[in-house]
């Protein structure tokens, strides 16, 4: 009897959804996938993750209660870096054993894969032991693997090239950067997306690029960033930033690489205007809204269609 | 000649003496100090940082300003396995967008694994200094290093049991010498000295105190104007105040190599940081039978805030009080003392029933 993995629909799963999915498809693994967030799974989350944690953190403990119960184990990666330059935020680092422990007093298991290239655990290899302890060979595993992560190239490339399209085409755009996390959760970054398409203003979007692109462009432009999601945004921010007339910076507060990389680009990035948009736990969205009016009125103004 | 460089580092506890015992020492430079940090220093750096980012980002940017107000031309700046890594390059950015001039000497991007790069940063301080003398230099530094922190361990352990009140004048004499020393024979005379001053006090010290341990974040634990003097506030309370979290005990010495097998059914993997040296050092002191431990952290600290679930388990696992504390620029110093007094009569009432 096979058993069945939860995933939490939150963090990396907006990133490495595909290769997810892919791997376990690859596998004949059942899996179930948290709803869409939501205003109740984040006040869940906020109730059990600890107060000072930031609002995407809050967010996946919602998803992870959502899914105590419904199944065998609930998948959390540990994502920490593929190599000494080459690193990711600490918080996917502790995650799966932050939520070992707020889960502590139910009968809930979880199980992870450890992608840390520093400790000898690769990508790949971190997946062929993965693929091992939910029972399949090694060879299965690293076939599961490699469909997986042809599949998340491959996504990554359609959406790149989507936008390509999508840039070309002549009028008002602007750019929207920040976690894909954030920016494609219906409840923390949809609010932000629907206005700009009611406003029939088109929105590019930093993390639709290709990673490596992105990173060398970020590698360029601020050499000791090491984050790689941030370098993502960075690098995309860069190159998506001459097809539109104004940059909105999309934050969870309070992000902590996104602190930092966000005020260096708004320091460094000249002749665009850049909004920064710091979302937390008050659910409102006229305040938002307001604000993204009166940046769109200033570009309009800047580009003359407004006297 | 080329004018010596002026060189500055900001502050970080105490440790700046050995700081400037490498420049000045190892390198011939002269070692700008800025002055101790104060609400001054946070706020200069306060108001141009950006807000998010954890205290220390402004405290150490304030202290840079500082020091460049005081003359220095070249500022170094270190790198950690945290934010600490991007430190160096935002803050540059923000000096120079302030409109000073300065070198700026960024550590992190020499900081690529390899040993040999870091050496390649060091030749840049002075191109002409031998690396024998420099690694000499640098051999002392870190006993005095060493010397600190044993002295400032024994000092907080004990100093609320004077009552005559000299242990402070003795700390503070013996910090003086070590800013002062110029050798390692002086380093070493600073550090007799102090010993023997402690051994003439006559303490008056029950023979079970409360003991209360104290972890954190690698730069609020370890610099008192950060966390508002909590040692010497809990230790005026009356305890025994041990903290294990220090540059000797987590570089230099490193003794515990694998304190991940120890931790592991709290957890199984770092996370992230000083996160598994902290969970390590709390549980250490709940085996060790201490009254109360104390995690200390700046407002934003990633892994610190993602290791309190694991704290909230230990504590309840072992019966063990934990106080968490958060600094930002808000942090008052008499709001603090009375959380303190708050914790340290609870502990202590805690202890009288046990007994």
């Amino acid at each position: 009897m096979s058993e069945t993995l939860g995933i939490p629909r939150a963090l990396l799963y907006y990133r490495y959804g595909p290769l997810w999915d892919q791997f376990f498809h690859a596998l004949g693994v059942q899996t179930v996938l948290s709803p869409p967030g939501s205003r109740g799974l984040l006040e869940a989350g906020a109730r059990l993750a600890p107060d000072e944690g930031c609002l995407s953190l809050k967010m996946f403990m919602g998803h992870v209660e959502s899914l105590v119960g419904k199944c065998d184990r609930i998948f959390i990666p540990r994502y920490s870096n593929y190599g000494y330059t080459e690193v990711f935020c600490t918080r996917y680092e502790a995650l799966y054993d932050q939520a070992r422990n707020i889960f502590r007093s139910t009968p809930q298991r979880f199980i992870t894969c450890n992608i840390d290239a520093m400790a000898g655990s690769p990508e790949p290899k971190a997946f062929e032991r993965f693929g091992v302890e939910l029972g399949f060979t090694p060879r299965q595993s690293r076939r599961a693997w490699r469909e997986a992560s042809a599949a998340l190239r491959q996504k990554q490339r359609a959406s790149e090239k989507a936008q390509r399209a999508l840039a070309e085409k002549p009028g008002m755009k602007v750019l929207v950067a920040g976690h894909s996390y954030v920016l494609s959760d219906p409840y923390l970054g949809g609010p932000i997306l629907d206005f700009l398409s009611a406003s029939g203003v088109p929105a590019l979007r930093a993390d639709a690029l290709d990673p490596e692109t992105a990173r060398r462009a970020c590698a360029r432009f601020s050499p000791t960033c090491r984050w790689i999601v941030s370098e993502e945004i960075v690098g995309g921010v860069l190159l998506w930033k001459d097809h539109v007339d104004g940059i909105i910076l999309v934050s969870a507060f309070p992000c902590g690489p996104d602190s930092m990389t966000n005020e260096l680009l708004v320091r460094r990035i000249r002749g665009v205007p850049i909004l920064t948009l710091v979302l937390d736990t008050q659910s409102g969205t006229a305040g938002i809204e307001t604000r993204l009016e009166s940046f769109l009125d200033i570009i309009r103004f800047q580009r003359g269609e407004m006297t | 000649m080329k004018q010596q460089r002026k060189v500055a580092l900001p502050r970080y506890g105490e440790y700046n003496c050995a700081l400037k015992y490498m420049v000045e020492q190892g390198f011939e430079a002269r070692c700008i100090l800025p002055p101790p940090m104060s609400r001054h220093t946070e706020e200069l750096g306060a108001r141009v940082s950006p807000d998010l980012v954890c205290t220390p980002f402004k405290t150490t940017l304030g202290s840079m300003m500082e020091a460049l107000e005081a003359g220095a031309d070249t500022i170094i700046m270190v790198y950690g396995a945290c934010r600490l890594n991007y430190f160096g390059e935002l803050q540059e950015q923000i000096l120079r967008d302030q409109g000073y001039t300065f070198e700026f000497i960024n550590l992190s991007l020499y900081n690529t694994g390899k040993k040999r790069d870091i050496l390649r940063a060091l030749r840049v301080i002075n191109p002409r200094r031998s690396m024998v003398k420099a690694a000499r230099a640098f051999r002392d530094a870190f006993r005095m290093v060493e010397y600190l922190d044993d002295t400032t361990a024994f000092y907080y352990q004990n100093c609320g049991f004077d009552p005559s009140g000299t242990y402070p004048k003795i700390y503070r004499r013996f910090l003086a010498d070590l800013y002062a020393a110029g050798s390692l024979a002086e380093i070493q005379e600073a550090y007799r000295a102090a010993n023997h001053a402690f051994a003439d006090v006559t303490l008056q010290k029950p023979p079970d105190p409360v003991r209360i341990g104290i972890i954190g974040d690698y730069f609020t634990v370890m610099d008192p104007f950060s966390n508002l003097h909590l040692e010497q506030k809990l230790a005026d309370l009356g305890a025994e105040v041990h903290r294990l979290m220090n540059i000797t005990n987590d570089m230099l010495r490193n003794t515990e190599k694998n304190k991940q097998v120890k931790i592991l059914d709290f957890s199984e993997y770092s996370m992230g940081a000083s996160s598994t040296t902290d969970i390590w050092q709390a549980r250490n002191f709940a085996e060790r039978g201490f009254d109360g431990i104390i995690q200390v952290k700046s407002a934003c600290c990633m892994p610190e805030t993602d290791i309190m679930p694991v704290l909230a388990n230990l504590s309840r696992d072992y019966k063990i009080p934990v106080l968490y504390l958060t600094y930002d620029q808000q942090t008052s110093d008499v709001g603090l003392l009375t959380r303190l007094e708050a914790f340290y009569d609870m502990v202590e009432m805690r202890k009288k029933v046990a007994r």
